[in-house]
């Protein structure tokens, strides 16, 4: 390098550029400032991402201690495995119930929380605070209040209504786990609603009040499209949160009764940590991380079409 | 949205939030008070909202069936080092994806928010044969490793990029004539206004890791190892029914201490979380 | 001090130019105003002397040392920044004094020259300040403090007043003038403002799109303008220009005869440009016949917009005249200050 530049115009001084110039040093401290991070990320995601799905090609019986290739066999298993298909639906049913249920109970307590009224703020923390009760916390007491002789029962007996056993029977069981997890986390997409509607600027409801726009039209056509990207992100969060949810089912259902609350996460678990079965446990894995890229990127594409508005 | 608004629908919205706060703070409250009732009012009809009588011993037992306290200190100082380690790892990363020009940054960075696409659930099965023949199940340094250098990091990363790239350019450079290096300008500059991001993202990252559930019960096997949630759900009969008042009374000890810090710093807590480039 | 020697300076972004080989010799202790409309390439240059740009070709020298390839902070600048890039979480005088504490200064002389620079600089007051606290001027005096603490070879000033208001502006150029008569420290000083450059510089440079235009003492160039550009850059209101003829009996458009200079006579038959400062325009029946289309009363002077043949231009006339739209007056240039200017290139006829 040093060489070369001697056979230019050499400058007046005589000294040779460095070899550490400004943005060759610059270069080496941004590989340094991130590489815990990517070596991180490709020893405890890259590698097993890909350990998965060689496993998912095999068949691992770990107490004959083999490990045979087998090919695609897992995955024509995925396609016979009638169990699957009442997992995915349960998974479904899941998810979406959650996501409705997060977003529109959210967006209507941002709503509140956004009035001009006295004490506004105490509402806003205690709204919030599932969201710091430890998560097992909040599942065993809701577990213990969902009992057939527990407190909700208690109390809708006391007006005379004899309630279910919640979490023994399908349809209550599926309600109960998805209510749980609403309650358990709706603070933090009702505080990301609650910042989107204070970004809106309030000229823009001066505006259409002098228009003449009722309020529930000002909701539907300034509001909600400007609010859109928030709505955007915390769908996504939320859909990829609800098919990792795993300790709610492991506390309050096992999974039960039958398969009807058993979500892909607790199967793949099942499967691989208490049947030892890692060759379909990695092939479930492949499934679970195929869903989970096929909803974002299919979100992300939404974008164009749904939000509005971006700054 | 915000108008002055009449006398009664002032009572009618009040009306309307008291209703909707009951499931976020009755479980809270029926856990606390069930905890301390004795085994016998626990299940009593009609449901005492305010206990009649108090059994303390329940919480002597909380510690007699398990090494309790031991379990609390691994969830406690878990918890803090993966907090310290992720905002020193992701840090340092998000200002490099903000700041510095470096070959292929683009590219790295893609790579890196893969990682958002992959939950640590996918990996789980391949992350146990990895720490099973590293010699680390049944210890710690999975619960560790992994959130520190793995997908939960990623997200933090994300977000602390977002936030620096706000940071006006010009401050750097300013820094850069007062005689400064690159980790200079991060740790008298940059860090020091990233104080407000740092906090809100430190708290999520504690919780998430006070909360992890499926990752203990992956790799630890032994009681003294168990992280609370674990533990929490370990407190069983002879059939593997829950030993209902134990449990609410480990529960309580729990969620307790988080939810004080809360109350006292809760204005931190949801600001924090609103203003940190969260929205995207 | 020292002189800072630019020869034949380069910056591309790719294979985008945007400064195609500077020359620009600063002389010791001098104040130079680098000038020039948005994207003509003043900031770059001035960011490439701290060494906050690379340098694509070419050599800068400062004090006698080549430093293309050095950091800024060894290239001993100070610079002033547009927004004041003031630390927030640092008080004025850490703020000022953080310079020192990285080239291994002790408390007592970093205090010693912080307290000098609050000195200089009527900041004693104010030093235990966070900048949030500080009014546009404060802060711009200690982002002027935290570059001369240090008492660097060269300060370099990036649009520093362009956030500050109009009444403030004018304060502020004149402390920054009489802060350089103290100090006699060489400046390199930016703006778009020409007021500016013409009211603070010893030399101004009056780049466009990255070439340097012209290099002059502000009342040089205001008087003889290299160019077309440079004469409608430097001035305000802008010089009036107007395409004709050179003829023996002066310039010729639109069926008017402009008188000119003895000078002119050996450009006659060509076409050309007279160029016309609005302030050497004056009313006289003898004059020209010009048609009325705006009047704006400034007070101590009339701006008058008027019709010259079919070229629109400016006056601005000391008296108080009583001028309505559409009214027709005589207007009379001052022959000695007219200029003339090829009509390709745009150059200066002499």
């Amino acid at each position: 390098m040093a060489v070369a530049h001697q056979h230019h115009e050499t400058p007046k001084a005589g000294t040779p550029p460095p070899f550490w110039t400004i943005a060759r040093r610059d270069s080496l401290a941004g590989f340094l400032f991130i590489a815990p991070q990517l070596i991180g990320i490709i020893t405890f995601v890259l590698v097993p991402l890909g350990l998965v799905f060689w496993y998912s090609l095999h068949e691992w019986n770990v107490l004959a201690n083999t490990f045979t290739f087998t090919g695609s066999q897992n995955y024509r298993m995925v396609l016979e495995d009638t169990n699957l298909l009442e997992v995915l639906g349960a998974t479904t049913i899941f998810s979406v119930g959650l996501v409705v249920l997060n977003l529109s109970l959210a967006l209507l307590l941002a709503v509140l929380l956004n009035q001009k009224l006295a004490g506004i703020a105490v509402f806003r923390a205690l709204f919030f605070s599932p969201v710091v009760v430890s998560l097992v916390a909040w599942t065993i007491v809701w577990g213990f209040l969902l009992q057939k002789n527990g407190g909700i029962n208690g109390m809708l007996l006391m007006v005379g209504i004899e309630g279910p056993n919640w979490l023994r029977e399908d349809v209550t069981a599926m309600i109960s786990v998805i209510v749980v997890q609403v309650f358990k986390n709706v603070g933090l997409n009702m505080i990301l609603f609650l910042a989107a509607l204070q970004g809106v600027p309030k000229e823009l409801y001066e505006a259409a009040r002098i228009d003449g726009a009722p309020a529930f039209k000002q909701f539907r056509r300034i509001t909600l499209p400007l609010i859109s990207p928030t709505i955007l992100l915390t769908s996504i969060i939320t859909i990829v949160g609800s098919l990792q949810v795993f300790a709610q089912i492991a506390v309050l259902t096992q999974g039960g009764p039958g398969l009807s609350t058993t979500v892909l996460v607790y199967y793949l678990y099942q499967q691989a940590f208490q049947f030892d079965y890692f060759g379909y446990g990695s092939t479930l894995s492949i499934l679970l991380f195929v869903i989970v890229a096929v909803l974002t990127f299919a979100q992300w594409q939404m974008r164009k079409r749904i939000v509005f508005y971006e700054n | 949205m915000k108008t002055d608004l009449s006398p009664r629908l002032r009572v009618a919205l009040y009306g309307l939030m008291c209703v909707l706060l009951i499931p976020f703070v009755f479980p809270t409250w029926w856990m606390v008070t069930s905890s301390i009732k004795p085994i016998s009012d626990i299940f009593a009809f009609p449901p005492q909202l305010i206990p009649q009588n108090y059994d303390w011993t329940t919480y002597s037992k909380v510690f007699e069936l398990q090494p309790f306290v031991q379990q609390y200190w691994n969830s406690a100082y878990i918890a803090a080092v993966v907090t310290i380690g992720t905002m020193v790892v992701s840090s340092m990363a998000g200002y490099a994806f903000a700041r510095i020009r470096f070959p292929y940054a683009d590219t790295i960075f893609m790579i890196v928010l893969l990682g958002l696409l992959i939950p640590s659930e996918v990996t789980i099965v391949p992350l146990f044969q990895m720490f099973l023949k590293a010699g680390m199940v049944n210890t710690h340094w999975p619960l560790i490793l992994v959130p520190i250098f793995g997908a939960p990091s990623v997200f933090v990363t994300f977000v602390m990029r977002q936030f620096f790239v706000t940071l006006p350019a010009e401050l750097e450079e300013a820094a850069r004539v007062d005689g400064l290096g690159r980790f200079k300008i991060f740790r008298k500059i940059a860090l020091p206004l990233a104080k407000p991001a740092l906090a809100s993202v430190a708290i999520f990252t504690f919780l998430h890791s006070w909360n992890l559930f499926l990752e203990p019960i992956v790799f630890l096997s032994s009681a003294d190892k168990f992280t609370l949630p674990q533990a929490l759900t370990q407190y069983t009969d002879a059939y593997g029914g829950p030993m209902w008042n134990i449990q609410l009374a480990a529960a309580t000890l729990t969620a307790l201490p988080v939810l004080i810090v809360f109350i006292i710093a809760q204005k931190q807590f949801v600001e924090g979380l609103a203003h940190t480039g969260l929205k995207g | 001090m020292a002189q800072v020697t630019l020869s034949e300076i380069r910056k591309s972004y790719g294979s985008v130019n945007v400064i195609h080989g500077v020359d620009l010799q600063i002389n010791d202790g001098e104040f130079v105003v680098l000038v020039g409309p948005s994207g003509c390439g003043k900031s770059t240059l001035l960011r490439m002397i701290a060494g906050l740009e690379t340098i694509t070709g070419g050599t800068l020298d400062i004090g006698g040392r080549i430093v293309n390839d050095l950091d800024p902070k060894d290239r001993d600048i100070a610079m002033v920044f547009q927004s004041y890039a003031l630390y927030p979480h640092m008080t004025a005088a850490t703020n000022m004094g953080f310079s020192l504490e990285h080239r291994g200064g002790s408390k007592a002389e970093i205090e010693e020259r912080v307290n000098w620079a609050a000195g200089i600089l009527g900041l004693e007051a104010l030093l235990d300040r966070y900048p949030r606290q500080l009014s546009g001027g404060q802060r711009q005096r200690v982002a002027m403090g935290r570059a001369i603490v240090r008492n660097p070879q060269v300060f370099l000033f990036d649009e520093p007043l362009s956030n500050l208001d109009a009444k403030l502006r004018v304060v502020m150029r004149g402390e920054i003038k009489s802060l350089h008569q103290k100090l006699k420290t060489t400046t390199v000083y930016v703006t778009h403002d020409q007021v500016e450059a013409m009211t603070m510089a010893d030399r101004i440079v009056v780049l466009n799109r990255g070439r340097v235009e012209q290099i002059g003492a502000p009342l040089d160039l205001y008087d003889r303008p290299a160019n077309r550009f440079v004469a409608g850059f430097i001035g305000s209101p802008s010089m009036n220009f107007i395409e004709g003829t050179i003829t023996a009996e002066g310039f010729a458009t639109a069926g008017l005869t402009v008188p000119l200079p003895i000078k002119a006579q050996s450009h006659v038959g060509g076409p050309a440009i007279l160029g016309i400062r609005p302030e050497h325009l004056r009313l006289d029946p003898a004059g020209i016949r010009a048609e009325v289309l705006l009047v704006e009363p400034m007070g101590a002077e009339t701006q008058v917009t008027m019709l010259l043949g079919n070229t629109q231009v400016i006056g601005v006339f000391r008296e108080r005249v009583d001028l309505s739209p559409d009214t027709v007056i005589n207007v009379m240039p001052d022959v000695a200050a007219i200029h003339l200017f090829d009509t390709d290139g745009g150059q200066r006829l002499d």
